[in-house]
């Protein structure tokens, strides 16, 4: 059993909150549920939508056919219409949000009172009741869902998990200047923030944003900052800062398509490189790249720890399709803990004597200082082959491999149950983990899955193991993998 | 004779031209930090904070924990050990080229906000250690190899800048020893974002044109809560070089009692009240 269901409406009508709740309740019912995000830069009018699917086994992605359609107004009838599959229904007519609601609780036999719970967290609460009362009543239709256990499972959005994650390796201070889609984690910190006691900032822009985090960091305040690309192109010189003066500053770089302003509020896979590259000089660094919001809270935990044990920056890379669409989690996340150990002390954007503390020109101590910073790398990238550098699902002994990173995961996941294919997913950026490299040489065929236009991850594998991968699933119009049609372009592939 | 130890030296050899007005400046400030330590300060108490140019290198002469930040974002980086740990007390030395060129938005935000940190702006009116470019608070008609047609527009008026941004403590001194300590112990006695700006001859790039002729102490009876006063007098020099009849004031031109960025965030005044850093609370 699978319901791929389509909420839509101008920016405003309110699909995206209906989605939201219906979700959380399918979710404390006990069903798996995913739901996908799709909105315009702007904030009034427009279309919107999003794409709920939930099933009593596992989900992590949508598809591009539903089952129902719910149209807030005509315009999502027009655009989506054709998408509704042969015995599909649409639900449609002029009434708010929760009118739909209604309608919707009631055919999917959820009872009201579910429905009211989530309306008494919500704003207006007695007209919406009324408007959902009035849909709850109206419905005819019955879909007869299937009844599942109820397992409490945590739904969460990827960047709800970071923001938890963060929490839960003792965060701060969290620093950002407001962009799509890095906005999310400084709104669930924000709100967080009488609960837990760390303390969130908005300054003038990024640079402000990266260089007040190192000046926090260096005090010994466990501090990260966040941002999408673009903010991230302004922070760079920071992260080089951070490089040289051993700081441990924790980025958050959600990306979104670019270049430069690219497609704002869409998502993309893009910035591998500049996430590894970024910064001049040479210093060693992590870059993390969760795949679900279970992998999101982890790897958060996981760059604060490295970060604070060996005094380097580090990047947590993630993207809208991940930080905005919510989940349901199969797992319990484990956290890595880590204590304060930065030491407030002298710390220099310049080579710095250690003595004095003070800036050198001295070629003696420069050579030294970068053959530190290469140890530092070297320790760095044994302590990580502790954590799980890369993941195996499906058929480990297949010869068909589908190597991804990052939000593809769900896509991929729901496309290779069933089928004859070992799928690897690269989590640890850098440091790289190397022992990927004897799996990979075992394989027939590679086929890797990027929502990009040139495989950056397939130049990290040349580039680290010297492997080469030609062929490849690259998508590459800000829209993420579609389980369906990726599926399609798996099966032409093997 | 045995010299005591100076808590504050860092050993580190001094690189800046003989004569330079950076060594009135560094004086000032040491003299003015060892006696809070002899007052009771511990060195621990302090922050500084520079960046690049020739200013920056008083961080390599001060023996007090901090960073040596990028060009133009010491005041963020101030900001940010601020909020890492709110007791320190916060030093920031900025150029005019990082201050009122690379780094401008941030000052405009700061002293709105009103971080608790002091500012000091060694102001010589041009780039002097990338060896002579203009900055925004250079007069027009300087010359270097790479402005050969000279400069063809004025220079802002950084006080009025700060002003009109609601800075809370707005000084200006000059470059002398005396002068500096007067001012950053007149600034200690204010809570929030304290702006002092330092005029000083670069004897390279950009020689003493007659300031000292010109400057003059703000008079006694001025009300420096008055902002229509302050603004006037901030008004009687306008940078663009020095000119018989100018008025280049020196001494405090506004306060303002208002709550700091440390007054707005309840965790921060947590950690002030029990004196303790973030890492305590653990």
């Amino acid at each position: 059993m699978k319901y791929n269901i389509l909420f839509g409406g101008k920016a405003g009508q309110g699909s995206n909150t209906l989605t939201h709740i219906l979700a959380e309740t399918l979710a404390e019912q006990g069903y798996y549920v995913f739901y996908y995000r799709d909105y315009m830069s702007l904030i009034r009018g427009g279309h919107s939508f999003n794409i709920l699917t939930f099933s009593d086994k596992p989900v992590h992605s949508h598809e591009s056919k539903y089952e129902i359609i719910v149209a807030l107004d005509e315009n999502t009838i027009n655009l989506h219409k054709k998408d509704l599959k042969k015995k599909g229904v649409l639900i449609q007519g002029k009434y708010p949000n929760m009118y739909f609601a209604g309608r919707m609780y009631k055919s999917l036999g959820l009872s009201f009172k579910l429905l009211d719970k989530k309306l008494k967290g919500l704003a207006r609460y007695k007209e919406n009741l009324i408007e959902a009362k009035k849909g709850y009543s109206e419905e005819k239709n019955n879909f007869n869902i299937k009844k599942v256990p109820k397992l409490i499972r945590k739904f969460s959005s990827g960047s709800v998990a970071v923001a938890d994650g963060a929490i839960k390796s003792g965060i701060n201070n969290y620093f950002a200047y407001p962009m799509t889609p890095a906005t999310a984690v400084l709104v669930e910190l924000a709100q967080k923030q009488k609960q837990n006691g760390h303390l969130v900032l908005e300054l003038e822009n990024e640079i402000a944003v990266a260089n007040a985090g190192a000046g926090c960091a260096i005090t010994g305040a466990k501090t990260m900052v966040g941002t999408s690309g673009g903010g991230f192109c302004l922070m760079t010189e920071a992260l080089s800062m951070c490089g040289i003066a051993k700081i441990p500053l924790v980025f958050y770089l959600a990306q979104r398509a670019g270049p430069a302003s690219g497609v704002a509020t869409y998502t993309a896979q893009a910035d591998l490189h500049l996430a590894r590259h970024s910064g001049h000089g040479e210093f060693s660094r992590v870059v993390l790249a969760p795949g679900d919001p279970v992998e999101a809270e982890e790897l958060t935990s996981q760059v604060f720890y490295l970060t604070q044990k060996y005094g380097i920056p580090g990047i947590l890379i993630s993207d809208k399709h991940l930080a905005e669409s919510y989940f349901t989690t199969e797992k319990n996340p484990v956290i890595t803990k880590v204590g304060h150990l930065t030491k407030f002390g002298r710390y220099n954007s310049y080579e710095q004597d250690s003595k004095t503390g003070s800036g050198t020109e001295d070629a003696v101590i420069v050579k030294k200082n970068v053959e530190e910073r290469k140890k530092i790398g070297e320790r760095l990238r044994k302590e990580c082959e502790k954590f799980d550098g890369f993941k195996i699902y499906g058929k480990k002994n297949s010869k068909n491999c589908v190597i991804f990173w990052g939000s593809t995961k769900g896509a991929v996941l729901d496309v290779i149950s069933g089928l004859d294919i070992c799928a690897i997913q690269i989590l640890y950026v850098e440091p790289f983990p190397l022992r990927v490299q004897k799996i990979l040489e075992g394989k027939e065929k590679i086929v890797a899955v990027e929502n990009n236009s040139t495989g950056q991850l397939c130049d990290l594998i040349r580039e680290k193991t010297g492997i080469l991968i030609k062929d490849k699933i690259l998508r590459y119009d800000a829209r993420p993998f579609l389980c369906d049609e990726l599926e399609k372009e798996l099966r032409g592939k093997f | 004779m045995t010299t005591k130890k100076q808590p504050l030296e860092t050993g580190t050899t001094m690189t800046w031209c003989p004569g330079c007005f950076n060594y009135q400046i560094l004086a000032g400030v040491k003299n003015y930090f060892e006696k809070e330590l002899s007052n009771g300060k511990k060195k621990e108490d302090f922050a500084i904070c520079a960046g690049i140019g020739c200013q920056g290198k008083m961080f390599d002469y001060i023996n007090l924990n901090g960073l040596n930040t990028l060009h133009g974002r010491e005041i963020p980086t101030s900001l940010g050990m601020k909020m890492g740990n709110p007791n320190l007390d916060v030093y920031c030395f900025i150029g005019d080229g990082g201050c009122y060129n690379e780094g401008v938005s941030h000052l405009i935000h700061a002293a709105r906000e009103n971080v608790d940190m002091t500012c000091v702006v060694h102001n010589n009116q041009v780039f002097a250690l990338t060896v002579g470019q203009p900055t925004g608070v250079t007069e027009q008609g300087f010359t270097d190899k790479t402005t050969p047609e000279g400069v063809s527009v004025k220079p802002f008026n950084p006080l009025k800048l700060v002003m009109s941004s609601n800075a809370t403590f707005v000084a200006r001194v000059f470059a002398d020893m005396k002068q500096i300590e007067w001012v950053l112990s007149e600034a200690k006695k204010h809570n929030g974002f304290k702006f002092i700006e330092v005029i000083q001859p670069c004897i390279i790039f950009h020689p003493d044109k007659g300031y000292k002729e010109q400057l003059k102490e703000i008079p006694k009876t001025h009300d420096v809560t008055n902002f229509d006063k302050a603004m006037k007098l901030a008004s009687e020099w306008d940078y663009n070089g020095v000119k018989k009849g100018d008025k280049i004031y020196t001494g405090i031109f506004y306060k303002e009692k208002r709550s700091t960025i440390i007054g707005k965030h309840w965790q921060l005044k947590e950690l002030v009240k029990k004196k303790k850093c973030w890492g305590d609370r653990e």
